[in-house]
């Protein structure tokens, strides 16, 4: 009973944080139809500020630390990485009404990393005092990058399955003599929402109607929509995730952080700002977070249960194995707990366009939306109080 | 004296972006304009309105002059049949005059 009153009474403290105040503060005008813009440019400059200086604090703390200790965490990230994804293609998916490409994407984006969460859990930790590696941001990576890359991959199995379906019963259809009643509908079932069927161009009638029937003997490869090849390069999607905006700035501040000596600009720009910026940040990730709400709406309940469910899950992986790692190597209970943060967040910069070019089958509404409108609110709101709270009553952390 | 030329519009996401621009110059097109923009379509309202977290959501608009009718068609056949299945995206042919371009006109124009 203790143990349950103490954590309560952490948890509810840390509701009380400004960064969580600004991410609600900025729900409650967005839901009041206010008018206030945060620009562009400047929500993504902030991040960049943001990442930078959390990658410049963990290429300095790199340079001291012993980097034997960072493998099982680093093992564990890429583990948890690649097993949302699965967790995701194994539920998400079987619920009804649920298109399996959209499932993947969602758990790809539920895999991989929030630049913003991490900074959110990095200000929490140092506000309450707790320890952490600063070489634990560092493993953003290695969750970010397996998960896209699993999402990407399982997607386009799962395409090409159901791509050759499709032929066999072309096939069959067209031995019958049923060809006109199978119009190409695109595997992923998206076609019938599209703003502009291929058919309806004037040259293209012929072209979508030769793609997709001479494809045939070739088992599909060169069909209409999807004349890239079939098979999936990975490095590309590895290399697109690392060009993204949010993996360039954190890793540019790891090896700054390495091998220049930044401590001065550190100490004096990056460091001084970092709670300021990250407080406008949550304003504008709580506005974003409401008007996605809309998108979520129409694509159904089961992705909003998926989203609150999902982060505090992931998150519990997260501990879990942070805590094996804390038993084994010592690793530091806040460093468990952004291990678990890292867990809980979705990707809402560099995944959807790396997610969007990967799996263009899937949704976006759906898997942005659950991820933005809610699993990132609780990632941020409910997720990193808990895991600290849970990290000080279980490891004693601060 | 302006130059006839065929301008194709083509209005789709901007993760295409590069995608698309390399289409249009592997047809032979001598250059396009590319534009932010927003609206509304049949995939509902898409804006370029603010904030926005990431650019899955916003969109571009390409403005290309051809000479001919025919590299225009070739392009935006390319374009919907590679893409347009999975991402929106509109494409349209209007007529244009061309009073100067240096790139663009050739001898008997301009």
């Amino acid at each position: 009973m203790d143990f349950l009153s103490e954590f309560l009474t952490l948890f509810l403290s840390k509701l009380q944080s400004p960064t969580l105040g600004f991410l609600i503060g900025g729900m409650v005008i967005a839901a009041l139809n206010s008018r206030l813009t945060i620009p562009d440019s400047i929500y993504k400059f902030i991040v960049f500020m943001l990442l930078i200086k959390v990658g410049l604090s963990g290429g300095i703390a790199i340079r001291e630390a012993n980097l034997a200790e960072m493998l099982l965490p680093a093992l564990f990230a890429v583990i948890i990485g690649i097993s949302v994804v699965f967790i995701a293609r194994y539920t998400l998916a079987q619920l009804p009404g649920v298109k399996t490409l959209d499932a993947i994407a969602t758990g790809g984006l539920f895999g991989a990393v929030s630049g913003s969460t991490l900074a959110a859990g990095i200000t929490l930790l140092e506000g309450q005092g707790i320890e952490y590696e600063a070489w634990s941001a560092a493993l953003y990576p290695f969750m970010d990058i397996p998960a896209l890359v699993t999402a990407i991959v399982l997607a386009s199995v799962y395409a090409g399955k159901q791509k050759r379906e499709k032929y066999r019963k072309n096939a069959e259809a067209i031995s019958k003599g049923e060809f006109s009643g199978m119009q190409p509908a695109a595997a992923g079932g998206y076609a019938s929402e599209a703003a502009v069927p291929s058919g309806g161009y004037p040259t293209s009638d012929q072209r979508s109607a030769e793609g997709s029937f001479s494809g045939g003997t070739g088992g599909g490869a060169g069909a209409a929509g999807m004349p890239e090849d079939e098979r999936v390069k990975i490095w590309p999607i590895i290399k697109d995730s690392l060009q993204g905006s949010a993996l360039s700035a954190l890793l540019l501040g790891l090896a700054l952080g390495i091998f220049t000596k930044p401590d001065s600009v550190y100490e004096s720009f990056f460091n001084p700002g970092f709670r300021g910026l990250l407080s406008i940040l949550m304003l504008v990730m709580g506005m974003e977070a409401w008007a996605r709400l809309g998108e979520l709406r129409k694509v159904g309940q089961w992705y909003a249960l998926y989203a609150v469910i999902a982060p505090l899950l992931h998150g519990c992986i997260g501990f879990g194995l942070g805590y094996i790692a804390h038993i084994v190597t010592g690793f530091s209970p806040g460093g468990v707990v952004l291990l678990s943060v890292i867990a809980a967040s979705s990707s809402d910069i560099s995944g959807p366009p790396t997610l969007r070019a990967g799996i263009p089958k899937a949704n976006p509404s759906a898997y942005i939306g659950s991820s933005t409108a809610v699993g990132t609110p609780i990632a941020l709101a409910v997720c990193i109080p808990f895991f600290i709270g849970l990290a000080q009553a279980t490891m004693g952390g601060g | 004296m302006s130059k006839p030329a065929k301008k194709l519009v083509i209005i789709t996401e901007k993760v295409l972006l590069k995608k698309v621009a390399k289409v249009i110059e592997a047809e032979g097109a001598t250059g396009y304009t590319v534009l932010e923009t927003g609206g509304k379509g049949s995939r509902n309202v898409r804006s370029s309105g603010q904030p926005s977290v990431s650019d899955t959501q916003s969109n571009i608009k390409f403005e290309i002059l051809t000479d001919t009718r025919d590299m225009a068609l070739k392009i935006s056949d390319t374009v919907s049949s590679k893409y347009f299945e999975d991402y929106s995206g509109i494409a349209y042919i209007c007529d244009a005059e061309v009073l100067y371009a240096h790139q663009f006109c050739g001898p008997d124009g301009c």
